[in-house]
């Protein structure tokens, strides 16, 4: 019995093991209330970037980099040039260019022009099919369909976060337990299915081998076969991986029992044979060597003259570009478009160092929309600008004024362990008490809406009694929607008005850790000298109405929550009097008259609050003043910068329109661009202001200040490469792949998204839960905003200290050398930029740089 | 050596990335095993050369090493997961036998 016993539960565990490894090919998807930018092929990081292409090509049936059409779309258009396919074909095909010249027609054709006129006229690929296919999908599409729409009910249905109007009987109990006792009284399926689905097994793993058996899958294909139900749905799929991490009851193992338990149930139904031959699709023509040749002939005017001998000869050459391989030519033409200038700016000569005083330094976050707005504060007065992930280094469980759940703010690499509570200041516990009851009162309305909008019978009475001042509501929320904002927010202040608080760093961190967390975060920074009396430490967050994607537009570095809570505790410990004695003894001293003020950027209106000033001593308040005057002049030429391209924006504003429409498109519920997020995001750059300071970055590069001279160990450098990078790195994928496959990786068009579960959307009322981000938040109509490139970083340090960075962290071997992320640095200002390639360090120079 | 008085187990230990540590924990807690112990941020040496130890700011990048001890009976289960779970990645498993005081923790 005991034998028996041990080899079944080897077979589960067996069974564990290959959906853990099919599972691979998923990335993990947070909720859509805490966003998390990922890289939807992170799974797949081990392998090299055209690799892991082919991949999800061959399971999803997933695009990898923008299309043929699209490439030479802009190449006409002046965004690819000759000189940039040159270089493309010399770093990836070198020993294609380096072939012989072909004489066509009497004349010596270079290897390069055959290759252009192939990558510019060729047959286009075509388009990436899914060859992993269920046999639910090849021999009876419409069972796949019901195995489909019965894995997104149930999976809405357990997994929902408190939308529906009744939870799923039995949750407490697992999915697997729950779905099973349910599914059998599912009137939508036939009677005998419903009768069969009562006896199922009670662990998932036995009703998911017992599947696999009546289907016919081998014990070898049984990987392949749980991948390919994994990527008939990867947004639910990836979404089931995330909430296994965190014991929310489900788990891949019950999520694929109960479509393999469908699937062999509907098939033995169906008309066809489980033992009826698989259909085969007839695989995409994709165009040979030999036909590739003869275009290439035509695409040189040489038309049908060409001989056998020299198409031959074309071909031969041609077989060294694989036809699936030009999509990658085309990718590495179009980044360093963008690359190679901007490397040629950041090697201008740095502005002179400052040798007055700043009237103030603000860190803002690495996030690229920071860049804006330390451009613009630095034009408009004597202040320094920094940048650090915006949770400055403080990884916390927060809980506001009013209770209730903590939220964890810091990057979801970390698991956050330091708890800080919002309490009244001195002398404002009623405030406080009258701010919290007005906040209750508030969500109670707005709870009791919703409630009596979703009853049965409460909407009949919710009409007759609101009917007459929602339509008027429903009309000046969308044609006067910055007036109503503003009268909102004071009737929600007036409600709830502000109350000054303290948040508990003392409490929340030992002695200990303050001091080393100060001292981590002033050295990453590069700021162990010259302090401003004031330095502010800005965070971000975005205001925007009726908006299931907000988390996406907040900071990533706090887990897609809004980030003064942090600054606020990082501002109360870099205060304390104990933190900079500590500071002191190990070289960091920061002046007496230096105090730090916890600020946030609102991204959407180009605000910036100043918070606390309460706890800021009165002898700054002037300054204080001075520093939120600038900082509202600058988010207004800010907001002017970005009316130029935001959808519907007034042509040309002036700085004050400006700031006039960005505030009314954040409270416009119809508005489906509140802000452009980090769309255009293609740059990290690591190194001090004085590399970028002046330049017009775009607010497309994630600025990160270092000073290489005060880390002489490299470990500011170790932990900026490891975990900044890493979730620059993840947003960069999450836009690249959204904008590339919009249907497998993004969400689709908002116009048409449904949120389900409060836990992500569905585009429709069925089918996948939307796994990236929305098309507006990536192109107005067919213009692409965001341009899909890889990230570049760039760094300024002395390359063998990132080499024995690199070495040591497989993270990095694996981003850099597998083609996710390309690297230059430079250790000295005023040196040649080099790239970071399999070979070690190279000169980064275009071929005719090399020629001259 | 003499263990008297102790009752013969198996220990298991497991590297892993962290990155893979859930999926060996879900298959320690899956085939029986009543705890374990994990140590994030390990560093060492091995095959792929020399991994970095604690990293400040990413707990995912970084081997952690997991322990259970099991009774001899769930061995072969849980070994049935291990064994293609590590074939395919880049972490080591260590078997051996053990001695614990208290058999009832484990069983």
């Amino acid at each position: 019995m005991s034998a028996t016993l041990a080899v079944s539960r080897g077979e589960r565990s067996r069974l564990r093991a290959d959906v853990t490894l099919a599972a691979r090919i998923l990335a993990p998807t947070w909720p859509i209330e805490t966003f998390i930018a990922i890289n939807p092929l992170g799974g797949l990081e081990d392998q090299p970037f055209a690799d892991a292409l082919a991949t999800a090509a061959e399971v999803f049936g997933a695009r990898g980099t923008l299309d043929e059409a699209a490439f030479r779309s802009a190449y006409r258009a002046g965004r690819v040039t000759d000189a940039d396919l040159h270089g493309a074909l010399a770093r990836r095909h070198p020993q294609a260019l380096a072939m012989q010249p072909i004489t066509l027609g009497g004349r010596a054709v270079t290897p390069l022009e055959l290759l252009l006129a192939d990558l510019l006229h060729g047959e286009p690929a075509p388009p990436p099919r899914r060859s992993c296919a269920t046999l639910s999908e090849q021999i009876a599409p419409q069972v796949a369909g019901t195995v489909d729409a019965q894995t997104t009910k149930w999976c809405a249905a357990f997994l929902d976060a408190g939308q529906a109007g009744w939870a799923m009987p039995g949750r407490e109990l697992g999915f697997y337990a729950a779905w099973r006792d349910l599914a059998p009284r599912d009137r939508s399926l036939p009677r005998a299915v419903r009768e069969r689905l009562q006896t199922l097994p009670e662990h998932p793993e036995d009703a998911a081998l017992a599947a696999l058996d009546a289907l016919g899958v081998h014990e070898g294909e049984r990987r392949d076969y749980l991948q390919a139900h994994l990527a008939r749905l990867p947004g639910w799929a990836a979404h089931v991986r995330w909430r296994s991490e965190h014991r929310a009851g489900i788990d891949l193992v019950s999520y694929l029992a109960q479509r393999l338990v469908y699937e062999s149930e509907l098939l033995r139904e169906h008309e066809t044979a489980l033992a009826g031959a698989r259909v085969e699709q007839p695989a995409p023509r994709t165009p040979s060597v030999g036909e590739r040749a003869l275009d290439v002939a035509r695409a040189l005017g040489l038309g049908e003259h060409v001989s056998a001998a020299e198409t031959t000869d074309i071909a031969q050459l041609l077989e060294g570009v694989p036809v699936s391989r030009r999509t990658l030519v085309w990718l590495d033409a179009y980044e360093s478009h963008h690359r190679d200038p901007l490397l040629q700016r950041l090697a201008l000569p740095p502005a002179p160092a400052r040798t007055d005083r700043p009237a103030a330094q603000l860190v803002c976050c690495i996030d690229a929309r920071s860049e804006g707005l330390r451009r613009q504060l630095e034009a408009t007065g004597p202040y320094e600008t920094l940048g650090f992930a915006g949770f400055f280094a403080v990884a916390i469980q927060f809980r506001d004024l009013a209770g209730g759940a903590a939220s964890a703010l810091c990057p979801v690499l970390l698991d956050p362990r330091n708890e800080i509570h919002e309490l009244p200041a001195g002398g404002a516990q009623e405030l406080a008490e009258r701010r919290v009851a007005g906040q209750r009162a508030l969500a109670g309305a707005q709870e009791g809406f919703h409630a009596a909008k979703d009853d049965l019978a409460a909407p009949f009475v919710l009409a007759e009694a609101a009917g007459w001042a929602a339509g008027p509501l429903a009309a000046a929320k969308t044609l006067l929607a910055g007036p109503y904002g503003t009268l909102r927010g004071r009737l929600h202040e007036r409600a709830a008005p502000r109350a000054p608080t303290t948040l508990t760093a003392e409490q929340g961190f030992t002695a200990d850790e303050r001091a080393l967390f100060a001292q981590v975060a002033l050295t990453m920074m590069g700021l162990t000298q010259g302090f401003a009396r004031l330095v502010v430490l800005c965070g971000h967050g975005s205001t925007t109405e009726n908006n299931p994607y907000e988390a996406a537009l907040d900071c990533g570095a706090c887990g897609g929550n809004r980030g003064a809570p942090n600054a606020r505790t990082a501002a109360a410990i870099l205060n304390g009097a104990d933190v900079r004695e500590h500071l002191a003894a190990r070289g960091i001293s920061i002046p007496q008259d230096a105090w730090f003020v916890a600020g946030e950027h609102d991204t959407a209106t180009d605000r910036v609050t100043l918070l606390d000033r309460h706890l800021v001593p009165a002898a700054y308040h002037a300054e204080l003043d001075t520093l939120a005057a600038d900082l509202i002049e600058a988010g207004d030429r800010l907001s002017a910068e970005r009316c130029a391209v935001l959808p519907g924006a007034p042509d040309r504003p002036s700085p004050r329109q400006a700031a006039r429409h960005v505030r009314a498109r954040s409270t416009d519920w119809a508005q489906v661009f509140p802000e452009w997020g980090l769309a255009g995001n293609a740059a990290f750059i690591v190194g001090p202001r004085s590399m970028t300071i002046g330049l017009d970055l775009q607010r497309r590069a994630f600025l990160h200040s270092y000073e290489a001279a005060v880390d002489a160990d490299g470990t500011a450098l170790e932990t900026i490469l490891t975990a900044p990078l890493v979730v620059a790195q993840w947003i960069n994928c999450q836009y690249y792949f959204s904008t590339v496959d919009p249907v497998v990786f993004g969400a689709g068009s908002k116009t048409i998204h449904n949120v389900v579960g409060a836990i992500g959307v569905l585009a429709g009322h069925a089918g996948d839960l939307q796994p990236g981000l929305p098309w507006q938040a990536l192109a107005d109509g067919e213009r692409l905003v965001h341009e899909p490139m890889r990230l570049l970083a760039v760094v300024q340090a002395p390359p063998a200290r990132i080499d024995a960075i690199v070495e040591r962290n497989t993270v990095l071997q694996q981003l850099f050398g597998n083609e996710w992320v390309a690297l230059a640095a430079r250790e000295h200002p005023g040196e040649a930029w080099l790239r970071h390639t399999p070979r070690g360090w190279q000169p980064w120079t275009t071929p005719q740089e090399s020629a001259r | 050596m003499s263990h008297d008085g102790l009752t013969k187990m198996t220990k298991i230990e497991v590297v892993v990335a962290g990155a893979d540590a859930s999926a060996v924990r879900e298959l320690f807690q899956t085939t029986g095993a009543t705890g374990f112990t994990s140590l994030s941020g390990v560093s060492g040496l091995g095959h792929h050369g020399y991994h970095q130890g604690r990293l400040l700011f990413n707990e995912q990048a970084t081997l952690e090493l997991l322990i259970t001890v099991v009774p001899d009976t769930s061995v072969e289960a849980l070994l049935a997961g291990l064994r293609p779970l590590l074939a395919e990645s880049s972490g080591v498993m260590f078997v051996s036998d053990t001695y614990v005081s208290r058999p009832e923790y484990f069983t």
